[in-house]
């Protein structure tokens, strides 16, 4: 197998090379003013370790695969078109009203409670650029009010007078009749054919997300639009970029859905977040290739906390509204948890509970932890992993930046040792130890909401911070195994490696399948499989779009049922894809009581309601070779060889010592895989640093993949 | 010796009547002493010993979060799978509370005020049916509760409370508490208006034992579902609830394994203790003074009136004191009275949402507040006094509260938010009921009661329709959803309301425009609960204004949706066009106030709201040219409005600001002002009443003097300490009689005997 994937993220473009049976890691600076210039360097880098030319590489590889954060910092930084907005009369300020919780959206828990400080966010469509039209279906898309198309033409011509550069149109109950929206591109493809004006985009709601809900449709419509010009033209380039160096195939594009899809078949908003996505994908693909059996991922980098689940199984943990930035749409994403905890989270002194608070105020990376003497003047865990000896003072991040150890003591001691009576190190133990604490809590909350046990879990870490703090929050959550991950610098880019291409197709209705009111059962199989093969055949001529055979082609059948008038919809997978017999329907119903069961709690269900589908949702997608990690499992005990010499020791203080322990540091490169080191103990790299609390054990394996496990571990 | 022994045998004498008395009690009515009472419970010598045991900060706060985990959790569990509306919309709050029944921690979303009502049930329940042989407690066991007279808002909130035990000892109580919409009530959808006693308000329950052994006893549920109208919504959220709190249950039980009942008992009791020691010293930093303000409604929900809600407070060193004597006597007869612990309730949502929102939600949070309420008022009203919609009083002492404190805040060097003028605080929503369009019973409301708008702040605009006064991040819903579920549509669903918020250097958040019509039900219909159809229920601060005045307008005898299919052009997507252009033939357009009772709906007829506006901050001649000019493209100022309100010049066409022309209208009106002014004994002497204006049925006190309150008549004045009943006639009868004497004088005109001689 030959092929690139590639993660541009905001500071690096990381390049995951498969050249046959070997892999090869690279990386360059993103150049944001032409993403491909990064990408070539990284792949130059990747080319000259194998002897070849770019164009050897380009002509050879099956694919070429992009995961970006393109769109994501571009929402960040605000940069976008003017974006009109036509919506149905009467819901003019849908948008501007956010559901009135907008405020909120994507804030710490604070930032939702404080309402006297609560501000919404800069609107993407300003209120102004919003026009309503007079147009009403009802919610089984019946005419209420015929479309006005004298207003439509109207309304059209004073968003272009006001400078629209993208016009989205969301009309109510559009998912279930999208004539009117679809009339609407029509006339104002009439009144502003492209000869005349050249084309404004337009992105029609009911295109971009398929489910009921008429803020969540708009605002994904909205953010599509927003990014559509910037994604269009930055992935343009790396397209011509390709095609200019001999590459013939079409590009793909990581959704966040957990699948890819050819450029030309990609909406932007399904790129938000799929680096990170990636990145549980390559854990999903370790948990097969390593037999991990269900597993939580974590990725800790210098300002938050990633949080995903890949259980055994196949069961998907998708979020069908997540909130992008500070936008809740409607999208089936990959579920992620982002916790404001990393290595730039600020200390403070909890006056109430006379303790320490870690977080959610972050020091980022400007002015940045007080010990990178950039005038941080705030305690961070980076300063408090520095006091307890964990961090090489002259060596973090490779020598990139030098650390001042005075700067954080001085910081911890003004912010919390007077308060708390304590010493620095003190001090310093009982940021670390809060830190861990928020972090378990956030996996445990996770985990056990969703009716897992963490106990039953093996821990991927990756992430700048992910390998030191790892253990400690490992040990609150009993977890025995956690697996640093290999080729961990770049393993996003190793996700977007092992996705197949996938497309996703749903649609909203009202399906009662146990109606408690007459007490029947559905019985009308012939809609259900109309609607089944509808979006069967979307999906699949998508894929015939890009080129898959036919034979290729699979698909998978989720449904999204609730009890009576339940908020929650569980999703359940459906492996009979048409509805025959009333057998076939209480199969659907068995399975949605067990899972909703295990969700939250056996007993708690309630058919007596009633029981309803939702949503229909096919995944149709095609399966590529993937890679192989090698020899990733912890080799038998019996096997494991002994460390080298250390390379140093440094006094290191751990919970639970009174004292400072001389703890032996080793350097990672010195480390042939099937060592174990028995902690306490620090192996430091360049990109991070891993440390081994007492009670767990350092076991290497290969492709710079490492195992902690505790003394509790079967193995 | 003998007037020893004859002490003894009084003593002995007091104790047996004690017991007699105890042992032939009729009925467990509320319990004034638990009522009464909002602090945490005294520590006892267990919680001391575990907290002298357990003084570690980390593993406090390690259990601490745990807890706070578990909340969320089951919070998330109560929202996710709660069937009301009010549950999908956050209407809901989980708790843990003490083995003395004091919350300790509450879900971190939801709505605030159950975090200080809950307790006083689960103290009932202790004081009462722990030891009662027929009642008795043990582990597994759930009770039910609703009748706000044992704690709680009003009775459309349900909770389920749950003991939990560690190796046979009780150790702590979990809850779960849902905003239910329906209870059987003379109107549908849980809080009727229309309720003259406490008996018209539909179920009543005080706390009682409707799960054993984690199962719902199906006898009790069947009872409870056959006396509400939507018996599907009685059953699922019964169930949710009983799960929420066994999810509770569950991760104590972790916390227990873990760490041992001491451990928790311990970081339970320094939680409360430490919340409570924080919020002395936080009150401690403000100035000592006092501050007095008040709020009015103009109805009764039934009937015009001027209700008034009157502040005093004051803070001396580390107390601060609520007196709200002055306010108006209990209207005994109407449903607007709340039961005291509601009024406090709301009034701890101000320092827990909008002064100390960095606060944990618990009960210790409010503990240190004290109040002076007079009985037998709209505050604290009498066991007699129906309550369902209790909204209106406490929604009013939330202003009040809101309005005093923020003078004291003002002048803090360190503040923990920003200061901010009141959140406008009216339901603005339609409770409806009937037969949807599948063929079930139903009786709820719309989430738009979420919608409130955000006062304005001192350095910003208040946010439009943002959340309601009692929650954070709370939702408006989405129409689309709705819609699959009730058969009506809101034609105008979210469309900003023009020239009604109120203006100030800073501008109140404003609310929307609403208006719907049945659709597919012929047995359906809508009520609406408000004040503030005629007087603003806010004020604004420091120079900005109170909020506009919002009425409720209907079409009838019209089926809007033929029109919109025969004549589509008619439909207007607002109310103004609506009632001033009158577009429908044949039609009757009527406006009210805002306190409709149920009302059946034909079919296409339109009944029309707006929500209202957050108070205004600062003077508007204050406010930024270019903030005016935002406010008008956004179309929330009309620019005639504009000039008038804030003297801004500009030109209509390019809306460009004439900055010079600006400051010379600004100047004028300061000058005009100035020639307005009059001396304080003058303008005293001149706009001062000696009492209420004589066609305006007052209740309350009057101007400064609390040593009386009038009762609806300047003829009519009470003891503000014991003002006895107050009574509306049924405004039906009312009417019947004004039609009657018209129709006597008719007679008397034209010689037409009556038609039934006998009368």
């Amino acid at each position: 197998m030959k092929r690139i994937s590639v993660d541009i993220g905001g500071t690096f473009t990381d390049c995951f090379l498969v050249w046959d049976n070997k892999y090869i890691e690279t990386k360059a600076l993103t150049t944001h003013q032409n993403l491909a210039l990064g990408f070539n360097e990284a792949v130059e880098k990747a080319y000259q370790q194998l002897d070849l030319t770019m164009e050897d590489i380009l002509s050879e590889v099956d694919s070429v695969r992009y995961a970006t954060t393109l769109g994501t910092n571009a929402l960040i930084e605000h940069k976008g078109p003017r974006i009109g907005m036509l919506v149905t009369a009467g819901f003019d300020s849908t948008v501007p009203l956010s559901r009135g919780r907008g405020y909120g959206e994507g804030l710490d828990k604070l930032g939702m409670a404080n309402l006297p400080d609560a501000r919404r966010p800069d609107p993407l469509v300003l209120p102004h650029m919003i026009e309503g039209v007079r147009e009403r279906l009802d919610f089984e898309g019946k005419i209420v009010l015929p479309l006005d198309e004298k207003d439509v033409r109207e309304k059209i011509r004073m968003l272009v007078d006001k400078g629209a550069q993208v016009i989205v149109i969301c009309f109510v109950n559009s998912v279930v009749n999208p004539m009117n929206e679809k009339r609407v591109e029509e006339i104002l493809l009439e009144e502003y054919p492209s000869h005349l004006l050249g084309a404004i985009p337009v992105i029609l709601s009911h295109r971009v997300a398929g489910r009921k809900g008429e803020y969540v449709r708009a605002s994904s419509a909205i953010v599509d639009g927003f990014l559509h010009s910037t994604m269009y033209y930055a992935m343009t380039q790396l397209e011509q970029n390709l095609r200019a160096h001999s590459y013939e195939k079409p590009m793909l594009v990581i959704h966040n859905s957990g699948g890819m899809a050819q450029l030309n078949s990609t909406d932007a908003l399904q790129t938000i977040h799929s680096g990170p996505v990636s990145g549980i994908s390559a854990t999903e693909h370790l948990a097969k290739e390593a037999e991990l059996g269900n597993v939580v991922s974590t990725d800790m980098g210098g300002t938050s906390y990633d949080i995903g689940i890949v259980v055994e199984g196949g069961i998907k943990h998708y979020d069908f509204n997540p909130v992008i930035d500070r936008w809740l749409v409607s999208v089936p994403m990959v579920h992620l948890v982002t916790l404001g905890a990393g290595g730039g989270s600020i200390a403070s002194y909890d006056r109430m509970y006379e303790t320490v608070a870690v977080g959610p105020r972050s020091a980022g990376s400007d002015p940045g932890p007080a010990c990178y003497d950039r005038g941080g003047m705030h305690p961070t865990v980076t300063d408090a992993d520095l006091v307890l000896g964990y961090l090489d003072a002259d060596n973090y991040a490779g020598g990139d930046i030098p650390l001042n150890p005075k700067r954080s003591t001085f910081a911890i001691e003004e912010t919390l040792c007077d308060e708390l009576d304590v010493e620095v190190v003190e001090a310093a133990m009982m940021i670390k130890e809060k830190v861990d604490a928020n972090m378990a809590n956030g996996v445990n909350t996770e985990l056990r909401s969703r009716g897992y046990d963490p106990e039953n879990f093996t821990m991927v870490t990756y992430g700048g911070n992910g390998p030191l703090h790892c253990c400690g929050i490992a040990s609150r959550l009993k977890i025995n195994k956690i697996l640093a991950t290999p080729m961990s610098s770049v393993f996003s880019a190793v996700g977007a490696g092992n996705m197949h291409q996938m497309h996703i197709h749903e649609t909203s209705l009202f399906l009662v399948l146990y109606d408690s009111t007459s007490r029947k059962v559905f019985d009308n199989y012939e809609r259900f499989n109309d609607v089944v093969a509808d979006l069967s055949s979307r999906g699949k001529a998508d894929l015939l779009r890009q080129g898959i055979k036919a034979d290729d082609i699979l698909h998978s059948l989720e449904l999204d049922m609730r009890y009576g008038n339940q908020l929650v919809q569980t999703t359940v997978v459906i492996s009979k894809h048409t509805l025959d017999s009333a057998l076939d329907v209480l199969n659907i119903l068995d399975l949605f009581s067990t899972d909703y069961g295990k969700r939250f709690g056996e007993g708690s269900q309630a058919p007596e309601a009633g029981i309803r589908i939702n949503t229909i949702r096919v995944a149709s997608y095609v399966e590529h070779e993937t890679v192989h990690f090698k020899h990733i499992k912890p080799v038998a005990e019996d096997q494991r060889i002994q460390p080298p010499k250390p390379s140093s020791t440094r006094e290191c203080y751990f919970v639970g010592e009174d004292k400072a322990v001389e703890t032996p540091v080793w350097n990672k490169q010195d480390i042939p895989p099937g060592t174990e080191i028995v902690g306490p103990g620090i192996v430091a790299s360049d990109v991070t640093t891993y440390l081994i609390e007492k009670g767990w054990k350092y076991v290497s394996a290969e492709q710079g993949a490492v195992w902690f496990l505790r003394d509790e571990a079967k193995n | 010796m003998n007037d020893k022994l004859s002490a003894e045998a009084v003593l002995e004498d007091q104790e047996l009547v004690a017991k007699f008395l105890q042992d032939t009690t009729l009925f467990l009515g509320p319990d004034p002493d638990i009522m009464r009472h909002h602090d945490i419970m005294p520590c006892t010598d267990y919680e001391a010993e575990c907290v002298a045991k357990h003084g570690d900060p980390h593993q406090m706060a390690s259990i601490r979060d745990r807890m706070q985990s578990a909340c969320d959790e089951s919070y998330e569990m109560l929202e996710q799978m709660g069937a009301a509306p009010g549950a999908k919309w956050g209407d809901v709050i989980t708790g843990i509370y003490s083995a003395s029944g004091d919350l300790t921690i509450g879900s971190a979303g939801g709505v605030l005020i159950f975090s200080v009502l809950v307790h006083h049930p689960i103290k009932f329940i202790i004081k009462n049916w722990i030891h009662e042989p027929t009642v008795g407690l043990k582990e597994g066991d759930g009770f039910i509760h609703n009748d706000s007279r044992y704690g709680n808002v009003h009775n459309t909130d349900q909770s389920m409370i749950m003991p939990i035990y560690h190796e046979g000892k009780l150790v702590c109580w979990v809850a779960s508490t849902v905003h239910e919409g329906e209870n059987g009530a003379i109107e549908p959808g849980g809080m009727p208006s229309m309720a003259e006693t406490p008996f018209d308000e539909g179920l009543k329950m005080s706390p009682f034992k409707v799960v054993e052994n984690y199962e719902i006893k199906k006898d009790l549920l069947t009872f409870l579902q056959n006396s509400v109208r939507e018996p599907k919504l009685q059953y699922e959220d019964m169930k949710v609830k009983l799960f929420a709190c066994m999810r509770l249950e569950k991760r104590i039980k972790e916390i227990l394994a873990l760490d041992g009942p001491d451990a928790l008992t311990a970081c339970m009791r320094s939680t409360n203790d430490n919340v409570k020691a924080e919020v002395r010293r936080r009150i401690a930093e403000w100035p000592d003074m006092t501050v007095r303000t008040y709020c009015t409604m103009d109805s009764t929900l039934r009937e015009n009136a001027l209700i008034k809600l009157n502040c005093t407070l004051t803070k001396k060193g580390d107390r601060l004191i609520f007196d709200l004597t002055g306010s108006s006597p209990e209207i005994t007869n109407r449903a607007i009275n709340t039961a005291l612990p509601g009024a406090k309730g709301m009034i701890a949502q101000v320092f827990l949402n909008h002064i100390w929102p960095d606060l944990p939600r618990g009960q210790a949070a409010f503990a240190p507040i004290e109040f002076i309420t007079p009985p037998c008022s709209i505050v604290d009203g009498s066991v007699n006094a129906p309550n369902s919609q209790s909204l209106m009083s406490i929604f009013l002492s939330f202003t009040v509260a809101q309005h005093a404190t923020a003078k004291f805040l003002y002048s803090l060097p360190k503040k923990y938010t920003r200061v901010l003028a009141p959140w406008y605080n009216m339901i603005s929503t339609y409770i409806w009921g009937g037969m949807n369009q599948h063929g079930e019973m139903l009786g709820n409301l719309c989430a738009d009661l979420n919608g409130m708008g955000g006062g304005a702040r001192m350095d910003m605009d208040g946010e439009h329709a943002m959340a309601p006064i009692f929650a954070s991040m709370a939702d408006i819903g989405e129409q689309e959803m709705n819609e699959e579920d009730v058969p009506f549509l809101q034609l105008v669903s979210k469309k900003m309301t023009t020239n009604t918020q109120a203006p100030g250097k800073y501008r109140g958040g404003m609310g929307y425009t609403q208006i719907v019509a049945t659709k597919d039900s012929d047995q359906w219909g809508f009520m609406t609960t408000c004040v503030g159809s005629k007087a603003p229920p806010i004020q604004g601060l420091f120079g900005g204004y109170a909020c506009g005045a919002y009425p409720l307008c209907k079409v009838e005898d019209v089926d809007v949706y033929d029109v919109m299919l025969t004549e589509p052009e008619r439909f207007k997507h607002s109310i103004v066009e609506t009632m001033n252009e009158q577009p429908y033939e044949n039609a009757k357009y009527s406006s009210h106030h805002m306190g409709m009772g149920f009302s059946l709906s034909k079919r296409g007829e339109l009944y029309m709201i707006s929500q209202g506006s957050g108070g205004g901050y600062g003077d508007v001649l204050e406010r930024d040219p270019a903030l005016v000019i935002k406010d008008i493209e956004e179309r929330l100022l009309t620019p005639d409005w504009a000039r008038k309100l804030y003297k801004v010049a500009f030109d209509d066409e390019t809306l460009i600001v004439d900055e010079e022309a600006t400051a010379k209208l600004r100047a004028d009106y300061r000058e005009q002002r100035k020639k307005q002014g009059v001396p304080y004994a003058e303008f005293v002497k001149k706009h001062v009443q000696s009492e209420p204006p004589k066609d305006i049925p007052f209740y309350g006190s009057w101007n400064s003097d609390l040593s009386v309150v009038y009762a609806g008549s300047n003829d009519d004045k009470r003891d503000p300490q014991d003002p006895g009943p107050v009574y509306f006639t049924n405004p039906k009868d009312v009417e019947i009689a004004a039609l009657e004497s018209e129709l006597e004088a008719i007679r008397k005109k034209t010689g037409i005997l009556p038609r039934d001689n006998r009368k």
